[in-house]
């Protein structure tokens, strides 16, 4: 019984995880500019890599391993608004001007 | 003769008395006639109120500098000028106050900067590049004025209860990660980690925190940062859903835009908090920190309305200052937003 | 109930290649960029999506020392991008 709620809940975890993963590799394909596709990007980071990560200390069990998963998220957490930051940043100070629904009206950008 | 021409940047330090002293000093000794122009660099734009506060601030600090100039010069040959930099530019770190410095040096033939050994160019500018060598890079010379620091001093040698409980603190951290990543129950990794934790410790204490711990304080803020990480978690769901339905509907309905958001926390921490936040919470990303005011990038009106709402900045203003601090206005009520147009950066 | 013939490790396995999948379509947008940040930020998603299936093999394989690479590579990927953003930028300082 337990077993079978185990099995259950780490294919809940892991579609989820693949759910959020697919829709920020949509938005990392679709969206117009590298503003709005970090956006989506920290999706990736947090839900999807969350409840990958998820799935696997349920599997592992109360273990070792499973404080290395937790340790895991938490970098994950911690380091990728960084890299976003930086990113971002960056893109702003090489001049790259945001995307905006004036801008596509008019023809700017693709 | 040519008068000799030295550049003193102030900043509201300890040591900034003793390094006006020193300017004087040096720069008769060197030559017969001395001209010190007393400076202080704004971090913030002037028209912005804790702008006006600093002006203010600054205004006191220089006149204050040139009575003390003229004091350790008796009846020297001096001249004191005073000016405000950073008033019609926006300077961010050492970086650009290294550059304002040599603009200035330039402008009025000034060969030589005496530097404050404790000076901040901007608020919380610890992870960037020292102003040293920022003022190498454009290359000006600067002779950093030979100070009796007496906040530091106690920091690195002292006995002082603050160093012991930096280096607790630090040793406890880096012996609990060795820990987890090695064998908990086997003595080499308890021996050897002992052992590199009391390197780290020693060797990385005075640079890992960059304020005072509390005995009492920290402790209840590393709980309430326990309490914090699950509601960010809830915000963060809840911010995932309503990007999801907008990234996957084929008309894409998004509204970017670049918002402008004074934060009311203190200090580089709560900042990082709230920033790292901000950007986690996907819908909204942090662009430009400057101090307290965040350059965001909105993707949606919804993000953008919950960002304005100001509830992941009540809550890290709960981690860090308590319950009651949690209480204040959403930045649109206090006026501390903005919604800046596409062509700004 | 479970499934007869569905092992938890047949489903890490199957998430892992999926992972993979959608791995490669991110890899999409670090080809075509068009700026470098555009090709950087997708190189750090697909970092964390390394470490997803990292740990998902980890666990797929029973192979628990999988997990110190991932946190390896995450710890990388992250230095990763931050000195690339400093160095894209002429002025560098982006931190």
């Amino acid at each position: 019984m337990i077993e079978s709620i185990r099995f259950w809940a780490i294919i809940v975890l892991i579609a989820f995880g693949l759910f959020f993963t697919f829709v920020s590799a949509m938005g990392v394909l679709r969206l117009p500019d590298v503003y709005a596709r970090a956006h989506t990007a920290s999706q990736a980071d947090t839900l999807g890599a969350g409840l990958a990560l998820a799935a696997v200390a349920l599997a592992l069990g109360w273990q070792h391993a499973t404080v290395y998963t937790v340790l895991l998220l938490f970098f994950v957490f911690i380091t990728n608004p960084t890299a976003a930051h930086a990113i971002a940043r960056s893109a702003a100070e090489s001049g790259i001007d945001p995307w905006t629904k004036e801008s596509e009206e008019e023809g700017e950008t693709k | 003769m040519a008068a000799e021409r030295v550049l003193v940047p102030l900043s509201d330090t300890v040591t900034v008395r003793q390094t006006v002293g020193y300017a004087v000093q040096s720069g008769l000794e060197r030559a017969d006639e001395l001209e010190v122009h007393l400076v202080v660099a704004l971090p913030h734009e002037a028209d912005l109120i804790e702008g006006q506060q600093e002006t203010e601030a600054a205004k006191e600090l220089l006149s204050k500098a040139a009575n003390w100039v003229r004091e350790d010069a008796g009846s020297g040959p001096i001249t004191v000028e005073t000016t405000l930099l950073g008033t019609d530019e926006y300077l961010f770190g050492p970086r650009d106050f290294a550059s304002a410095f040599d603009d200035y040096a330039r402008e009025h033939d000034i060969e030589l900067v005496v530097l404050d050994p404790e000076y901040q160019p901007g608020a919380t500018a610890q992870m960037l590049q020292s102003i040293e060598r920022e003022l190498d890079a454009v290359g000006l010379a600067y002779d950093e004025a030979p100070v009796e620091r007496p906040a530091r001093h106690e920091r690195l040698v002292g006995d002082g209860t603050e160093r012991f409980d930096r280096l607790f603190a630090l040793f406890w951290i880096s012996y609990g990660f060795y820990l987890i990543l090695g064998d908990p129950t086997y003595w080499f990794d308890l021996v050897t980690g002992a052992a590199v934790a009391g390197i780290v410790s020693v060797s990385l204490a005075h640079i890992t925190f960059t304020f005072p711990l509390d005995r009492i304080q920290s402790p209840i803020r590393t709980l309430r940062f326990g309490l914090y990480v699950p509601y960010l978690i809830w915000e963060i769901v809840k911010a995932n859903l309503a990007i999801s339905i907008v990234i996957l509907r084929p008309s894409l309905p998004i509204d970017p835009t670049m918002t402008r958001l004074n934060a009311r926390v203190r200090g580089g921490l709560p900042l990082l908090a709230l920033a790292n936040s901000i950007t986690l919470t996907p819908g909204t990303l942090v662009v430009r920190g400057d101090d307290q005011r965040l350059i965001v990038h909105t993707l949606i009106p919804s993000a953008r309305e919950d960002l304005f709402d100001g509830s992941l900045e009540r809550a890290v203003r709960f981690v860090f200052h308590g319950r009651e601090a949690a209480a204040i206005a959403s930045p649109r009520e206090r006026g501390d937003t903005e919604i800046l147009g596409g062509d700004e950066q | 109930m479970i499934p007869s013939g569905v092992t938890v490790e047949e489903v890490f396995l199957g998430a892992a290649a999926l992972f993979v999948v959608l791995a490669i379509m991110m890899f999409y947008r670090a080809v075509a960029g068009p700026t470098t940040q555009d090709r950087l930020l997708a190189v750090n998603v697909l970092g964390t999506n390394t470490v997803v299936i990292l740990a998902l093999l980890a666990a797929g394989l029973d192979e628990p020392w999988f997990l110190d690479i991932a946190l390896i590579y995450a710890l990388l990927n992250f230095l990763m991008a931050v000195a690339i953003s400093k160095f894209t930028v002429e002025r560098g300082g982006v931190l």
